[in-house]
């Protein structure tokens, strides 16, 4: 028997999913440990284990791999909860990193303080050191002003050290030498390089990114470190693997070199399983819906593939490594309905969070959460939420929901209504802001909904983008987990390119040559197959924006290089943007290597065929007007079986509700299929 | 189905008759529902102005507080795309990297009813500028795209070209999707736009009255080559309006989903009632301030011909939840390029209001409703036809600004912050000795420091009040790379934040080395040389900028704000110290710890 094992640890669970050789898969939840994850990680593990009739060191020491996505970054970035951090940087720009360009969010509030940078002014210290943009030196590194700044680091006792020169992007040797002096002078200390982390042209993004790697690193080498002693303790002889931004693994040496990778790890699982079910034959075009309680994270698989970007931001750190492009809504179940100032109604972003939590689940929450509305609605069973493991008070939410509803003057069900309708709205416009702002049209694809909310929303949602195809998984609730077991082993490299004049065709080859170097030692100790994949961001030369260019199946060789890859450019452009400037200069600003480990995918558990099953019971529910639907049980549905609306599906963690017209089919690979009637 | 009653009270009266959907009843009034009658009675007291009677005409039949949530969100979210569309498209520099565009969502009675949060000193005019051309065109074509840039026909100033796309129900106009863009140059004596020799508009440019750029709905390529042909970029000029006119008709296909999705009449009447929610909203705020007459004055430095110390002077008159502006007493119009051109004025105006009231209020029609504004034609703020005004919405907008916030802050003092930084910019043009070609460069960066609040300490090198933190500064990498220019230097400058409980942000200190082929000119357009940011509620002042050329082998000298052709050698350095922002509060109020930290932070 031979195990693979996912960790999703999410705000409120830990989810753990087990692929086991034999065909059977097991699912665990363990509350998340806050303080340290990998209690409820090792917890989680012994109870799927249990489940197996395994002991922990059993399971453990027939598992070939484990996946783990981790909120660690994340948090201490959101909860401030970084390393002490010193910054080495070239004398006369010591502020690069807080003055952010001269851009300041919400443009109207000029009643609002800056942000605190991540590193203060006094541990931003300058070297006596100036390269130029073709990589010459201006002014030699001066050693008396490196060891006095790293003296006052010493000093100020900094767990960790972020070096940040200009231009390093083109000729790292200062940084590199800063970087030998902290490791002699500071040992210990968690060093770190823009020319390494970031080797990019723009400043602020580089070296933004770079203090946020020094934030987080040390965060995330000892807990990483911790989490792989213990699993090493309790049995486990393998490589521990980790989700980065990018949506790819790698190893633990490799995610704490680039801690700050590691920033996007929790809800990348959730598009690793979007990528999976895609490779599973579900669409090769997808949008990943995934609601929870406080956010809705919205993701675009097209081609089978994930969009990356290099814009997002953490808790105001910018973090400019490629990531892939999640867009958070801060609108999910527990988001509160409310009046704003001018008497409309709003949803969120207040949320009632886990505790209280909306009013249904009788902790106290006196607000009217869209799971209140949706319970009122009559969507949700109050005898079935969680698999009966909570009960939820409808006179509870029913309250709550009545008291908005007369705070704005209408009926109690068209205040819930309101807040489902205007939700689904919200979560439209999310939807939009993911696909038509990025020149793509939604109505092409599927809408994959996954997260304990989406199910009740999806169906409405895509009718108002016209999408006619939705998806919801049965094992919804744990697809991140399970989709941690179906992703590679992925490095993403860079180098910036000169900018002036011609493409340098030569350089640019030396460039991907190197890359590939550096890809190949980094995965120097997987034995499987890698694969390369190069691209190059672009742009006119005017333009600011670059757009990313695939360059596979180009020969490299060929003469008239630069054409090719110009006519790459504008081929591309053109799609985006529908039209191309031929006559106009083209630059290359980044050329761009992934470097790829494939894993065994792990098997898509299959659905048992049986006879169809009948309801297991009617409820009325509220659309427009009270109807009785059926109501069916997700996991005993038949493959193939074909429901249509209006009508409930519910599983223990996931309820989908069909409007009139809507059909679903139950796909044998684990998903209902359902065609959303045009409203 | 019976509509309620609907009663007009725009004067105010014993009472009068509200719809069932209203709530938050101002607290000045007292009321009573009706629930047969379907409407609220308001009692209102013998002295007490009701405060939103008038824009009650609420379609209780048609429209509920969650269609119209509903319908906020989706406008709001469509300024945006087409914000979007136009910062990825656009080809200039000054769009695509500094962001010098805005978009503005238009009914057919020319009320702002969305926008997206771009550069704030163009949203208040866009509604001014749909007027003129609603003027001149009373029945718009379905398909056409209009345009127009001239200040005395509802431009602001000339380089801000706003292009119109009308957008129709059947017959009826329902909207105008507006995108209003800074061109990088629109012809006139000199590069830019930015000319402090001009003493006229015709030194400034092309100026554009109301008209189609289409014949049919078909671009009229004659029109765009003549255009074209009165600009020193024409390729620039050519793709951002391509990108403008993309963008308005993006906005034009999103609203056509809008209307079919809620119908005429729904829309209609929802627009209606969310104006007044916003109207409301605001409402609500001012009724909170003290009541009274107030004053506040603003200085600029001179208009570049001897004229100097140029005041804008504001009277307002905060009484219920009403607000008045008086700027008739500002000195009269100057000889240089910073008078404002009315529908700017207008803006600058509506900005202050905005920054007062809460930053989420809803920016439409209805928030500005409790204001109102008096101006007088041949002063600073509204100069009579034929005179230059280019500056105008950074100087005198800054100016007029803050003399509302000077004034209308002491009745909300909480609400008022310290003045926000001046903008002074450079460009140069000189050759490239790398490549050999000639360049030319605008300063964006080394912007001065924002005002400090009630909320804290102001932002450092955050730019001016007309654009609050919204134009990017960019990559001094990049610059370096494109340009022969080497920053030594860009960084906070110590000691220039004006003092108060809660300090203004730091200005910049840059030193720029020009390092061209022979020599290199240098412009310089701005103000705040000699008044600095003002402090408020006590606070004090920020630095005012110093600029200075040092030159290879020539003493130093002082660069004034209003300068062209200004010979720069190869080896200057041009050693910017930018202005700081205004103080909020006291200073000998400022916790003893925030002094310790500026100190170890090298702030002061």
């Amino acid at each position: 028997m031979i195990a693979t094992i996912g960790i999703d640890v999410g705000g409120t669970f830990t989810d753990i999913f087990v692929s086991v050789s034999d065909g059977r898969s097991i699912i665990a939840k363990a509350a998340t440990t806050p303080d340290d994850q990998s209690n409820g990680v090792l917890y989680g593990i012994t109870q799927a284990a249990r489940r197996l009739g395994l002991t922990t060191a059993a399971l453990l020491g027939a598992t070939s791999r484990i996946v783990h996505g981790t909120t660690v970054a994340t948090n201490a970035l959101l909860e401030g909860k970084t390393a002490r951090v010193g910054m080495l940087t070239t004398e006369g720009h010591r502020d690069v990193i807080e003055m952010r360009e001269g851009l300041k969010p919400d443009r109207y509030n000029l009643r609002m303080a800056p942000p605190a940078p991540l590193v203060p002014r006094h541990l931003r210290l300058p070297v006596r050191e100036r390269m130029r943009p073709d990589g010459s030196v201006e002014i030699a590194l001066d050693e008396a002003s490196l060891l006095s700044a790293i003296d006052r680091l010493r000093a100020a006792d900094v767990q960790s050290v972020a070096i940040c020169f200009l231009h390093a992007w083109r000729n790292p040797a200062h940084e590199q030498h800063a970087a030998a002096a902290v490791e002699r002078h500071l040992p210990g200390a968690y060093a770190t390089t823009s020319s390494d982390v970031l080797p990019q042209i723009k400043e602020f993004e580089r070296f933004s990114t770079t203090v946020a790697n020094a934030a987080v690193g040390p965060v995330i080498q000892n807990y990483l470190g911790r989490l792989q002693t213990r699993l090493r303790e309790s049995g486990y002889a393998g490589e521990l693997l980790v989700i980065l931004s990018h949506g790819g693994v790698a190893s633990v040496a490799e995610a704490t070199r680039l801690a700050a990778g590691t920033a996007l790890s929790g809800p990348a699982g959730g598009v690793a399983a979007a990528v999976a079910l895609s490779r599973a034959g579900l669409s090769s075009d997808l949008i990943g819906f995934d609601m929870g309680g406080t956010s809705t994270d919205i993701a675009v698989v097209r081609d089978g593939q994930p969009g990356l970007s290099g814009d997002k931001s953490v808790a105001n750190a910018r973090i400019a490594l490629p990531s892939l492009d999640i867009v958070t809504l801060g609108a999910g179940g527990g988001s509160i309905g409310h009046l704003d100032r001018s008497g409309l109604l709003a949803v969120g972003p207040q949320s009632a969070g886990a505790v209280p939590g909306p009013a249904a689940y009788g902790q106290g929450g006196t607000a009217a959460t869209v799971t209140d509305a949706n319970l009122v609605l009559g969507y949700l069973d109050p005898a079935n939420f969680l698999g009966g493991q909570r009960r939820l008070d409808l006179d509870a939410a029913t309250g709550v929901v009545a008291a908005l509803a007369g705070a704005l003057g209408v009926e109690t069900m068209l205040a819930a209504a309101g807040i489902h309708r205007l939700v689904n709205s919200r979560m439209a416009d999310g939807v939009r802001v993911a696909t038509v702002r990025r020149g793509v049209d939604p109505r092409g694809f599927t809408l994959l909904a996954f997260g304990g909310a989406a199910g009740l929303h999806v169906t409405a949602v895509a009718a108002e983008l016209g999408i006619s195809r939705v998806a919801v998984p049965v094992a919804a609730s744990v697809l991140s987990a399970w989709g941690m077991l179906n992703t590679d082993l992925r490095v993403e490299l860079s180098r910036s390119q000169g900018q002036t004049g011609r493409l340098d065709t030569d350089a640019l080859l030396a460039a991907f040559a190197a890359m590939e170097s550096e890809g190949r030692a980094r995965l120097a100790w997987f034995d499987g197959a890698v694969t390369l994949h190069r691209f190059a961001d672009m742009r006119y030369g005017e333009q600011v924006f670059e757009i990313p260019v695939a360059l596979d199946d180009i020969d490299w060789r060929a003469p008239d290089l630069a054409t090719i890859l110009a006519d790459r450019f504008h081929a591309a452009h053109e799609r985006l943007y529908t039209y191309a400037l031929r006559d106009q200069e083209v630059v290359l600003v980044n050329a761009r290597l992934s470097v790829i480990g494939r894993l065994p995918p792990t098997e898509t558990p299959a659905v048992a065929a049986r006879a169809d099953t009948a309801p297991k019971a009617r409820r009325s529910i509220h659309l427009g007007e009270w109807i009785e639907v059926p109501v069916f049980d997700f996991q005993l549905l038949a493959a193939n079986q074909t429901v249509c609306g209006p009508a409930i599906i519910e599983s223990d963690t996931t309820t989908v509700l069909l409007r009139g017209n809507d059909r679903a089919r139950f796909d044998r690979r684990g998903w209902l299929d359902i065609a959303v009637a045009a409203r | 189905m019976a509509s309620p009653p609907v009663l007009d009270c725009s004067e105010a009266g014993p009472s009068c008759a509200y719809s069932d959907r209203l709530t938050n009843v101002p607290a000045l009034a007292s009321g009573h529902h009706e629930p047969a009658a379907r409407y609220f009675v308001i009692h209102v007291s013998a002295t007490g102005r009701l405060p939103v009677c008038h824009a009650m005409r609420q379609h209780a039949d048609m429209t509920d507080p969650i269609t119209i949530a509903v319908l906020q969100n989706r406008l709001n979210a469509i300024a945006e795309e087409m914000g979007e569309a136009m910062l990825r498209t656009a080809y200039s520099q000054i769009l695509n990297s500094s962001r010098d565009f805005s978009i503005a969502l238009i009914d057919a009675r020319c009320r702002l009813v969305a926008q997206a949060d771009h550069i704030p000193v163009h949203v208040g005019a866009m509604p001014w500028a749909a007027k003129a051309l609603a003027e001149r065109f009373p029945i718009p074509s379905p398909n056409d795209v209009y345009v127009l840039n001239d200040p005395y026909r509802g431009g602001s100033h000339l380089p801000d070209l706003t292009v119109f796309v009308p957008v129709f129900a059947g017959e009826r106009l329902m909207f105008w999707s507006v995108v209003r863009a800074h061109h990088s140059d629109i012809g006139g004596a000199t590069h830019g736009a930015y000319n402090p020799a001009a003493t006229e508009i015709w030194h400034e440019g092309l100026r554009l009255p109301p008209m189609r750029l289409t014949e049919n709905g078909v671009l009229r390529e004659d029109l765009l080559d003549m255009l074209a042909l009165n600009v020193r970029h024409p390729r620039d000029f050519r793709g951002d309006l391509a990108a403008q006119i993309g963008s308005a008709r993006l906005g034009e296909q999103r609203l056509n989903a809008v209307i079919a999705a809620f119908g005429t009449e729904t829309l209609a009447a929802s627009i209606e009632a969310m104006l007044d929610a916003a109207e409301r909203h605001a409402r609500q705020i001012v009724s909170g301030w003290q009541d009274g007459e107030y004053t506040g004055e603003a200085v600029l430095d001179d208009d570049g011909f001897g004229k100097t110390d140029i005041v804008i002077r504001a009277r307002v008159t905060k009484q219920g939840s009403n607000v008045m502006v008086d700027l008739t007493d500002s000195d009269p119009q100057v000889t240089g390029f910073i008078n404002s051109s009315h529908a700017n004025t207008q803006s600058a105006v509506a900005m202050a209001f905005a920054f007062l009231l809460d930053p989420d209020i809803a920016k439409n029609d209805g928030a500005f409703r409790p204001l109102t504004v008096r101006l007088k034609e041949g002063t600073i703020v509204w100069a009579h036809e034929g005179a230059p005004v280019t500056m105008c919405t950074s100087h005198c907008s800054n100016e007029i600004i803050e003399a509302i916030i000077v004034a209308l802050g002491q009745a909300c003092p909480d609400r008022a912050m310290g003045g926000w930084g001046r903008r002074l910019r450079i460009a140069l043009t000189g050759t490239d000795p790398r490549t050999r070609r000639r360049f030319i460069w605008h300063m964006f960066q080394a912007r001065p420091g924002g005002g400090g609040s009630a909320a804290g300490d102001g932002y450092s090198t955050i730019g001016e009040w007309h654009s609050a933190g919204g134009i990017k500064f960019g990559s001094i990498e990049v610059a370096e790379t494109r340009f022969p220019l080497v920053f030594e230097t860009h960084e906070y400058r110590p000691g220039s934040a004006g003092e108060g409980k809660y300090r203004g942000g730091t200005g910049a200190d840059m030193r720029l080395r020009v390092e061209a082929a022979g020599t290199t000119y240098a412009n310089t357009a701005g103000e705040g040389v000699v008044h600095g940011a003002r402090g408020i509620n006590g606070g004090q002042d920020g630095a005012p900028h110093d600029y200075t050329l040092l030159p290879p082998n020539a003493p130093p000298r002082k660069l004034k704000s209003k300068e062209v052709n200004v010979p720069v050698p190869p080896g200057s350095v041009i050693h910017v110290l930018s202005g700081g922002g205004g103080g909020w509060g006291d200073p000998a109020q400022r916790e003893p710890a925030a002094r310790a930290a500026d100190s170890q932070e090298g702030l002061i």
